[in-house]
């Protein structure tokens, strides 16, 4: 469970120089639950990473769009997305499974599940 | 055949008297001193109360993204993420040094331009990085956490950040390891293996780096800081610390001038020698620094009536100032040579492994522009001192050759001679 105080905590501790509508959208998934905050978390996350940064957000770009082709990601700028979104969303991303992801619908998509899964998980 | 001659040909400073060549030689002409009151843990009531602070920088967020610098440096997420706070200083160091070299990128990329670099690493980010390790029973392992903190964290980030291909180096000598750092890259480049080599050291000002060193009662619980660091006086109870970035270039002196880069001076040479003593105390008969002094003047071709002024080690320490005395005694004094000393950490604290970087960065900058500076704060020298010519003010004279000298925990003993550069 993630509470709207321990968000905060978290933004303030680990969301250092991110732009605000990253950690609004942290605090409204820690209050709300809802998909499309937890996507705009996601994706700020890797954008924030990226060694060259995309002109718009990626949130804004279509689906299909593919992590290494075309945004450039390294296995490095992975690593840190992948440590921080576990470290904000108390979720375990597994190796073997990120090898696969090679879209953001795809890296969404996963995240998603996992969330969903924690979920019912501490259900 | 005729020897290689080594020169200094750039310079770069993040330090507690400055933040740039001019400001550092304004501070060191006027005695102007960089130590503040510090408080290393907000509302505790520790004994130690100052540092030589740094002036521009705030580095107090464990996460880089929220580190300040002074304007005129952009550097990009992608530089940064695996840093230490002295990962920045050394950045902004190793900025100005390239502009002042007159260095292109092509020189840095070059197959005969090394990088030697020294650090304690960042005890402060080793802790929040191990921590979260802990505290998430192993799930949770920050990717950056190793090369921004761990000792070598310089070498590696700077390497890849300026794309060096000589060669890469991380000393590791406590105190000494950049004045060692500078000595080994004059001898790669005599040996004709590189042709310059960047030698950059730096530290982490914050209670983790610095305070540490109250457990051995080594910092000085003098909360004045006009008064705190006093090398060589007879009141000295321990160093002052402080953290920051120095940088050199050590370059062979035909590619230097081709280049047109300002030759500071000449480096002619380098000694060292350990004291088989102790692992923190210094020898107190000063032998291994002697030994080390004799060495780099023999190797310089220098004889000690020479030596115009030497740049002390001094940090302030009861055992560690009286030891250098005795070395300064027998390489100098007993020969009836009596060169200017002075320790310029009585204004800028002790940088610890970048020290000795820059403090030869000091040299250079006296030797270029013609003055000594004196030792502040020094009101009783010490009667271990009787002998010893130690100005109090700075002195309008220009040294033509100047020896610096380090010493290192495990008793590492470490002196370069520099000269006036004489085409």
């Amino acid at each position: 469970m993630i509470t709207v105080a321990l968000a905060q905590k978290r933004i303030n501790e680990s969301l250092v120089g991110f732009p605000p509508r990253v950690t609004e959208a942290y605090l409204a998934f820690a209050e709300h639950g809802d998909v499309a905050s937890l996507d705009i978390v996601v994706l700020g996350v890797l954008h924030f990473y990226l060694a060259k940064k995309t002109s718009e957000p990626l949130d804004t770009l279509p689906g299909t769009t593919r992590l290494v082709e075309d945004l450039g990601c390294d296995s490095l700028t992975m690593m840190d997305t992948v440590f921080m979104a576990e470290s904000l969303l108390d979720i375990k991303i597994d190796d073997s499974q990120l090898a696969r992801l090679s879209t953001l619908d795809e890296l969404l998509g996963y995240i998603r599940t996992q969330v969903k899964n924690r979920a019912t998980t501490a259900a | 055949m005729t020897a290689p001659r080594v020169v200094v040909s750039g310079l770069g400073f993040v330090t507690s008297i400055g933040n740039s060549q001019a400001a550092v030689t304004e501070s060191l002409r006027t005695l102007r001193s960089g130590i503040e009151s510090y408080e290393f843990m907000p509302g505790a009531n520790l004994p130690i109360k100052v540092v030589g602070t740094l002036k521009e920088f705030d580095t107090t967020s464990l996460q880089w993204a929220g580190w300040k610098w002074p304007e005129g440096y952009k550097f990009s997420r992608e530089v940064l993420r695996g840093m230490a706070p002295h990962g920045l200083y050394a950045l902004c160091a190793s900025e100005q040094l390239i502009a002042d070299a007159r260095l292109t990128a092509a020189d840095l990329t070059a197959d005969d331009t090394g990088l030697f670099c020294a650090s304690a690493g960042s005890p402060r980010l080793i802790r929040h990085f191990l921590n979260q390790i802990h505290e998430s029973r192993g799930e949770r392992i920050p990717p950056m956490g190793v090369v921004s903190t761990i000792a070598g964290t310089l070498n590696f980030n700077l390497a890849a950040h300026f794309g060096i291909r000589g060669a890469v180096a991380g000393f590791v000598s406590a105190c000494a390891s950049t004045t060692q750092a500078i000595g080994y890259a004059c001898d790669e480049i005599r040996l004709g293996r590189l042709r310059r080599v960047l030698v950059v050291g730096g530290e982490d000002l914050n209670m983790e780096s610095v305070y540490s060193f109250h457990g051995m009662r080594a910092l000085s619980r003098n909360p004045d800081p006009t008064r705190a660091s006093r090398p060589f006086d007879r009141d000295r109870d321990g160093f002052v610390g402080t953290g920051g970035a120095a940088a050199l270039v050590i370059e062979l002196a035909e590619s230097a001038r081709a280049r047109g880069a300002p030759i500071y001076a000449e480096l002619l040479g380098w000694g060292q020698a350990a004291d088989g003593y102790n692992v923190a105390n210094s020898d107190p008969d000063g032998r291994g620094l002697s030994m080390a002094m004799r060495r780099a003047l023999a190797d310089a071709k220098v004889a000690p009536g020479e030596i115009d002024y030497v740049n002390a080690h001094a940090t302030s320490t009861p055992v560690g100032d009286a030891s250098e005395a005795k070395a300064l005694h027998a390489t100098f004094t007993a020969v009836g040579a009596h060169p200017a000393v002075s320790s310029t950490k009585a204004l800028t604290g002790h940088g610890l492994s970048f020290s000795g970087a820059m403090e030869t960065a000091f040299c250079a900058v006296s030797i270029a522009q013609g003055f000594i500076p004196g030792t502040a704060n020094l009101e009783n020298p010490d009667p271990v001192c009787a002998g010893l010519n130690l100005p109090r003010t700075t002195l309008p004279i220009a040294p033509r050759t100047v020896l610096k000298d380090s010493s290192g925990f495990g008793g590492c003993n470490v002196c370069l001679v520099l000269r006036r550069w004489e085409p």
